[in-house]
């Protein structure tokens, strides 16, 4: 009957961060993005989350969402954001958009 | 892309959807969850990769400048008209077709310029995106006559300089 107030933030919270984190952290990835329709977010208490959403469900995909740096091929640098993010979410399927591409800042 | 049936095969490009906004999803459909590459991103590498072309010197018609100009201030319409102005794409599940409209320098044999065009547009979207390209319309509008910017537009004019010795260390 009770509903309990959770105190602590919600699991599916600590892990959107952790994927936001993982993910901007791959050399090829300029930021997160809201993805084609800004969908893409997950709401924070006090802030937006944009370009990763977690399910409460662990049968839904966690979506996350990109804008990339050119000069390596799409699929191979979606191929490491998918296994970096596998690393955290576990067995979840990861979904990714690759919304915008930024040309490469020469070096 | 030819399978359908009843269009008329000329002006079949059916350039009149905008295909900015409309996602493109890369048929990566494993159990380890959906690839999905936005055709603008196909069409930002389309327009980088022809414009690396010597010779060509701008891309777009008026309209599509125009339409350029307008797809930029719509929200989700792709950024950076500069980029995308005078690309046209239509992306599907693997494969995608690409209109460009391009302002050629005056002295490019056009035919060789446009065979440039599309092997290194070829290679780019399909090396980037994993997506087959299945063709490239290249439309010449206009030529560019070198008059205002005289930077020795023949390709030879130009010998090998060896770079200025730098003047800070």
């Amino acid at each position: 009957m009770t509903v309990p107030l959770e105190p602590g933030p919600r699991a599916e919270d600590v892990l959107a961060q952790a994927v936001a984190d993982v993910v901007a952290a791959h050399p090829a990835v300029v930021r997160l993005d809201g993805g084609i329709l800004g969908a893409v977010v997950t709401y924070l208490p006090g802030r937006r989350l944009v370009g990763v959403r977690v399910d409460t469900d662990p049968a839904v995909a966690v979506e996350v969402a990109v804008v990339l740096y050119l000069g390596t091929p799409i699929p191979e640098v979606v191929a490491e954001l998918r296994a970096r993010v596998g690393r955290v979410v576990g067995d979840r399927p990861v979904d990714v958009t690759v919304s915008d591409v930024v040309a490469a800042a020469p070096t | 892309m030819t399978s359908s049936t009843s269009t008329p095969a000329t002006v079949s490009t059916s350039a009149a959807t905008g295909t900015a906004g409309s996602p493109s999803r890369l048929a990566e459909d494993t159990a380890q969850g959906r690839t999905t590459i936005a055709a603008s991103v196909v069409q930002k590498i389309a327009g980088i990769a022809a414009r690396e072309i010597s010779g060509v010197h701008s891309m777009g018609g008026g309209l599509s400048r125009t339409f350029g100009a307008l797809r930029e201030r719509i929200p989700g319409g792709g950024t950076g008209a500069s980029n995308v102005a005078g690309v046209q794409v239509e992306v599907g599940e693997k494969q995608a077709a690409i209109d460009l409209d391009i302002v050629v320098e005056y002295g490019a044999s056009i035919v060789d310029l446009a065979r440039a065009v599309r092997r290194n547009v070829i290679t780019a979207v399909e090396r980037m995106t994993g997506l087959e390209v299945i063709e490239v319309n290249i439309a010449v509008n206009d030529i560019h006559l070198p008059d205002e910017d005289d930077s020795g537009s023949g390709a030879s004019a130009t010998p090998p300089t060896t770079p200025a010795p730098s003047r800070v260390e």
